[in-house]
């Protein structure tokens, strides 16, 4: 088992250094001048805008971003802050990028860990009791939340709590987010909603797909042979049936996961939270390049670590991997 | 419900009388899908006749109606700028399916090729393509697409290709096993056999056999690719105004924190739901049609 976790380890390290890589040539190269895209306000490669501006502040503004050097000087000078935890500074707030996460990452994160325990809390045993009892009441109503689900927007649903939040209860969420331990009350009424919000999306799939895992399980061989040689349907159930189906369950849930990072961009503009999704947006419409660069890493990072705990999850789950 | 997979395909690509056959045995076997289908083709019609069907021009503004509620001769009441928003929804369903509709048949195309290429090829180029499309896979839709609208820019074209990307891996993974699985089937073996170059094999005999998966994806994902556009205009880097779409319009109504504009956040925001969910159940049916296998592999 431990070998294998190592080998799952140093797999990770090649995929990122590509991820950067990626990352940097369309942040970074593709927009051409990004000084001219900067200053002049133009989208996409125009440089018309740069006569306006004074060449001094353009050569000043080179310089401070290094892109005077060459490209790959440029790009090792990134590589090697990330791996120091220098994430250099923001392009125009005069804010170093390392400090902009602690102010508005550990909001996103309460808000993800939440949202996933939710996910796990409600999706599971909805799946697993609508897989049992197939064609009830029950299945039923979870078939048409997990399809209503599926097609209402996590934004518009965050809009509509916001809405009825004001119209008919009058209730205004506080303004601006406290640490848990210093005001847990305050903390809770910033952050429920959104954990819901986004939870009950991913609850959705992970029925959805327990459900359907479970169904399938339920047709091999060896659930008979339990079944006939009289077991009760309880005891097939939690020892044969969920044991193995909850491997795609696992997948799936983790790449909600994944999901959440990129859903809480609209869930946080939708409630007025001031986390790293809507740090993230607000870094894309300034063209802050820098800062993109840097938070999209991160949520790819992000990305790549939970992938690698399905993997190890999966060698938990089933002995097949582990001994491989 | 015993439709084989041929057939179903042959129902949908055949003309005439025949059309309107399996048009009757899709709605017989899937009431469901059937009526979602109507919706669909009902929101179509309503996009392209869009100046007859709306009550008033989408950009016409009335300063002094702004932000007014819903009365008698404006259903849905008027935006921040005195428009009716009852036409701008009506208008709206444009950039939605337009978006959702060609980004997705855009990036599945792209998938496809690049899948079917991948499977058939198989070795070194299969192998170093499909970690790249894990990475790819791996990223929420909406950061890529944002990632990318950064360096390319707002507008229509720009969204699309947006969009389109993120849709290609899904693609490359399902025509890849497809073409994984198709590869070995004898009459593969006999075509190569008689001298059939690869990429003629590629092409009259593994590519056939895509047919119906591509389909399946391409209708999977409109619903996806509608919300990802629809996030966005809410998040105001999707469709620049005045031009009207559902996101932008939710985006442009939940800047007001105090004495919130019901009407300007349900109606944009039912229209995303019921088109996303007419798509997603058609697409469930036309799975189920053309695929037999998956049949009931998931919830309906």
């Amino acid at each position: 088992m431990s070998k294998y976790i190592l080998r799952r380890l140093i797999m990770t390290i090649p995929t990122l250094v590509v991820i950067s890589m990626i990352i940097f040539v369309v942040l970074r190269v593709i927009p051409g001048n990004i000084v001219a895209t900067m200053l002049g306000g133009g989208g996409g490669g125009g440089g018309e805008g740069v006569q306006m501006v004074d060449p001094a502040a353009i050569e000043k503004l080179m310089e401070d971003l290094r892109l005077d050097r060459p490209l790959y000087e440029q790009y090792l000078h990134w590589a090697r802050g990330i791996v120091t935890g220098d994430l250099g500074d923001s392009f125009f707030r005069g804010q170093k990028v390392s400090e902009m996460l602690r102010n508005h990452g550990p909001v996103t994160l309460q808000i993800s860990i939440m949202a996933i325990a939710l996910s796990w809390i409600v999706g599971l045993p909805i799946g697993i009791l609508s897989a049992a009892r197939q064609d009830s009441f029950l299945d039923y109503s979870t078939r048409l939340f997990v399809v209503l689900f599926l097609a209402i927007p996590s934004f518009w649903l965050a809009a509509l709590i916001v809405l009825f939040g004001v119209l008919i209860f009058e209730y205004y969420p506080p303004l601006f987010y406290s640490h848990i331990w210093d005001d847990p009350g305050g903390n809770l009424a910033k952050t429920t909603a959104p954990a819901i919000v986004i939870g009950l999306g991913m609850a959705a799939m992970i029925a959805r797909m327990a459900r359907s895992s479970i169904l399938e399980v339920l047709r091999e061989d060896y659930v008979r042979t339990a079944m006939a040689k009289g077991l009760g349907s309880r005891v097939v159930m939690w020892r044969h049936v969920i044991k193995n189906a909850l491997l795609p369950v696992i997948t799936i849930a983790g790449i909600m996961m994944g999901f959440t990072l990129g859903g809480s961009v609209a869930v946080e503009y939708a409630f007025a939270i001031n986390g790293l999704g809507v740090t993230m947006l607000t870094a894309i419409i300034d063209k802050d390049f820098n800062v993109v660069q840097n938070l999209v890493m991160i949520y790819a990072a992000a990305f790549v670590i939970i992938n690698l705990l399905i993997d190890l999850s999966y060698a938990w789950a089933d002995p097949r991997i582990r001994y491989e | 419900m015993q439709t084989s997979s041929a057939e179903a395909v042959a129902t949908i690509t055949s003309s005439g009388n025949s059309v309107m056959q399996g048009l009757l045995r899709f709605a017989r076997n899937k009431p469901l899908g059937a009526i979602m289908g109507t919706i669909i083709v009902l929101i179509v019609l309503m996009s392209v006749f869009a100046e007859f069907v709306a009550p008033y021009d989408p950009l016409d503004t009335a300063p002094l109606m702004a932000r007014e509620p819903p009365d008698r001769v404006h259903w849905m009441g008027y935006d921040e700028v005195g428009r009716d928003i009852l036409s701008r929804v009506i208008f709206g369903s444009r950039v939605s399916l337009i978006v959702g509709i060609t980004s997705v048949v855009f990036g599945t195309a792209i998938g496809s090729i690049w899948g079917l290429a991948s499977g058939y090829l198989g070795g070194k180029f299969d192998l170093v393509t499909q970690r790249a499309v894990e990475v790819w896979m791996s990223f929420p839709s909406l950061v890529l697409a944002l990632s990318l609208l950064v360096v390319l820019g707002a507008g229509l074209h720009t969204v699309i290709i947006a969009v389109a990307f993120t849709r290609v891996p899904y693609g490359v993974r399902v025509i890849r096993s497809v073409a994984i699985a198709v590869k070995e089937f004898m009459y593969v073996d006999a075509a190569r056999s008689v001298g059939s170059s690869e990429l003629r094999v590629m092409l009259r005999h593994v590519l056939p056999n895509c047919v119906a998966p591509f389909l399946i994806i391409l209708t999977a994902h409109i619903g996806t690719a509608i919300v990802v556009e629809a996030s966005l205009g809410f998040l105001g880097i999707g469709i620049p105004p005045p031009t009207a779409s559902w996101g932008n319009m939710l985006g442009s109504a939940v800047g007001q924190a105090i004495n919130p504009h019901w009407w300007r956040i349900i109606y944009p925001g039912l229209a995303i739901v019921i088109t996303v969910l007419s798509f997603n159940i058609f697409g469930d049916a036309i799975r189920d049609v053309l695929d037999p296998r998956l049949r009931g592999s998931e919830a309906q």
